[in-house]
């Protein structure tokens, strides 16, 4: 493929990146993913990244990352050491990825007696491809942004989860994802499935061990069938100098619980996109968020719910601590369609500025179609409470004290709604050393 | 112990406090009392050194220093307690928490050493049994979730565990059914003794069968109005505030 003159620089890199890559399947190749990869990188190439005029980037300029050429690793480190990342305590099932590509050693990978097989996307697509086409091989979506239509074309590697009808599991799956070789691009693409009456637990993290730019874009797919019941956790604490741009796209059918947790205390620039689309009559959503930045990080969240069938529930509740020059956005997109009947859906976003110079963009979008539904939403740019802060003062504790426990506490709320132990104890740690000072 | 003199405050620019005069000494339980609206509350506030309380004229000694000039935290560390009327819940931070860091920055303050873990958490169960307070609820976020009974008596397990000179109970009475009052005077007794004072505000004389005053004084359009004994409170009782109003004026 000719690099193409009329293609902006940021975008032609990638483009060229995916030709030097690719050599070998060229033409020839006509499998249904190749032919995906082809297709999403026409659409890459055709709307290139987001600019600050759609409005769904308004707010996050994304110059920190198309000002800057990341490659694709091809040779990535083997054995990496990730005793400093180890969760304590945590008992899991894990799988690891750097620089995008599967570390098999440190993977377990063969869980079939628990109801469960994980498997590496690229041993799936080049063995049996089957197994995933009926979820990733649709048409390329014209709604994709650029950054999902990057990684449909230039993924490289992710976990296919399949967890089986009624299996329970569990230890958590533990998704680590760890960004090492400095100007590198990874692009994981994930795949679950939770079978009817299945259960499970599945961590999603994000860390990095560079301190030159890093920039991670992954793709994560969840089917939640019949009555599944799936908590998920997007934990992210890279360094500053990591980017990243996270999609988790879900689809609920009928009576499944999906919860979804997203904590952000690392990253220098940090987009989610959480898009749950609830399918199936009496089916629940439940989002979390909680984020703690400072200096110049940027944290966005962009959640979309849809409500398409009647009698399904959704609870979101955001909760973000800035200091210093840090900005934040929260978008939380709601849509209720007009057969959704009895739906119910709440929303809140509460964010506490601890420096003048900080910033957060706050903005609930309801669209409703249907007329017998509960919808609310809400959300507080604040200061702490006078009344706690007076309380805790009258028991000894100095102001500085008293606002540092109060900024821990107002995100805690979201930590404490974390079931696993382990996890929430290594998160608390991290916020705690960061807001809580010397009493 | 406590020394008040002709104490004038105001809130939102409104005189509340028109010159209140007090003396406790060590050791002993004073009750205020007085209908809804005379001062009894801000006078409470005022003690502990909450914000937006203006204090226009008058001054306050306590164990030979100016309470005013204090900051909260400082009156507190000094052995000022308030018993809240309305405790706040406070979510994310569980009662351990609180009362920990409570009492190491009060012993740190006196030149003690912090408590270790162990140390504190045999402390907190003594003081738990003492208002019959179910232990979980110290691993729950401060109270969040309590009932008005629960609140009140984890106040009252605050004050047991910090041990201060002066207890200033707010309303302790308001929302606590015969029970609840009960293990939360009790809890109060327990703690009375020849170096503690308590100044005890309350609607009702209720409280003051369960937490017998040495002295009570009628707090009303705020001013002290009338001094006595424990018998005063009775009579309060029988009458009614509007007889000592009408005395007032």
């Amino acid at each position: 493929m000719q690099p193409d003159t009329l293609l902006a620089p940021d975008t032609a890199h990638y483009v060229d990146q995916f030709a030097q890559l690719n050599k070998g399947f060229a033409d020839e190749d006509t499998a249904w993913f190749d032919d995906q990869r082809r297709q999403y990188l026409a659409r890459f190439s055709k709307i290139g990244f987001p600019t600050q005029r759609d409005e769904d980037w308004r707010y996050t300029p994304l110059r920190p990352i198309t000002s800057k050429n990341f490659n694709v690793v091809t040779a990535p480190e083997r054995d990496v050491d990730l005793s400093g990342f180890k969760i304590p305590a945590l008992h899991s099932h894990q799988i690891v990825f750097v620089d995008g590509h599967l570390d098999r050693k440190q993977s377990a990978l063969d869980l079939s007696q628990d109801g469960v097989s994980i498997q590496p996307l690229s041993a799936v697509l080049r063995e049996n491809p089957d197994l995933v086409e009926k979820y990733f091989g649709r048409p390329v979506k014209n709604n994709s942004h650029g950054f999902t239509a990057l990684n449909g074309a230039l993924y490289e590697d992710g976990a296919v989860i399949k967890i089986a009808a009624g299996a329970h599991i569990k230890k958590p799956i533990e998704l680590i994802f760890l960004s090492r070789t400095g100007m590198a691009i990874s692009q994981p693409r994930n795949l679950v499935v939770a079978g009817r009456n299945s259960k499970a637990q599945i961590i999603e993290r994000y860390i990095s061990n560079s301190t030159a730019h890093t920039l991670t874009n992954s793709t994560t797919e969840i089917i939640v069938g019949h009555h599944a019941a799936i908590d998920y956790y997007i934990v992210q604490t890279q360094s500053p100098s990591a980017y990243q741009v996270c999609g988790v796209w879900v689809k609920q059918a009928r009576g499944s619980r999906f919860s979804c947790r997203t904590i952000t205390l690392g990253g220098g620039l940090v987009r989610n996109d959480l898009r749950v689309a609830l399918n199936g009559s009496g089916a629940h959503c439940g989002l979390l968020g909680a984020y703690s930045v400072s200096g110049k990080q940027h944290v966005d969240n962009h959640t979309t719910i849809v409500h398409q069938a009647g009698n399904c529930t959704s609870n979101e509740l955001y909760k973000g601590v800035l200091d210093q020059r840090a900005r934040a956005v929260f978008h939380g997109r709601i849509k209720v369609a007009q057969d959704a009947q009895k739906t119910d859906a709440q929303q809140a976003n509460h964010t506490l500025l601890l420096s003048g110079n900080a910033e957060i963009d706050t903005k609930p979008q309801l669209e409703i179609y249907a007329d017998d539904v509960k919808c609310s939403h809400g959300a507080t740019i604040g200061q702490l409470n006078a009344d706690s802060l007076f309380y805790l003062r009258a028991r000894g504790i100095d102001q500085a004290g008293a606002r540092s426990i109060l900024t821990y506490a107002f995100v805690n709320e979201v930590l404490n709604q974390i079931d696993i132990m382990p996890l929430r104890a290594v998160l608390e740690e991290i916020l705690a050393s960061r807001l809580i000072h010397e009493i | 112990m406590l020394s008040i003199t002709d104490l004038q405050v105001a809130v939102d620019g409104k005189k509340i406090l028109k010159g209140v005069n007090l003396e406790v000494n060590p050791g002993e339980v004073h009750a205020i009392m007085g209908p809804n609206g005379s001062g009894k509350s801000t006078l409470a506030n005022v003690l502990a050194g909450r914000d937006n309380y203006e204090v226009i004229a008058g001054a306050v000694r306590y164990r030979g220093q100016d309470l005013l000039a204090m900051e909260p935290e400082i009156r507190a560390r000094e052995g000022v307690f308030l018993a809240f009327q309305y405790p706040v819940e406070i979510p994310g931070v569980t009662s351990l928490y609180l009362l920990k860091a409570s009492i190491n920055a009060i012993r740190k303050h006196r030149g003690e050493e912090e408590l270790d873990a162990v140390a504190f958490l045999k402390l907190i169960k003594e003081k738990a049994a003492l208002v019959e307070m179910r232990q979980e609820l110290l691993y729950r976020a401060v109270n969040e979730g309590f009932s008005g009974g629960e609140k009140k008596r984890n106040e009252i397990l605050q004050m047991a565990l910090l041990e201060p000179h002066l207890s200033v109970l707010d309303e302790t009475d308001s929302g606590l059914d015969i029970d609840a009052l009960k293990i939360v005077a009790q809890g109060v007794n327990t703690l009375r003794s020849k170096e503690r004072s308590m100044l005890v505000v309350t609607h009702y004389q209720r409280l003051l069968d369960y937490i017998v005053p040495d002295f009570v004084h009628v707090l009303a359009q705020g001013r002290i109005i009338r001094s006595g004994d424990k018998s005063l409170a009775l009579e309060l009782e029988n009458k009614g505030y509007s007889w000592i109003e009408g005395h007032a004026t």
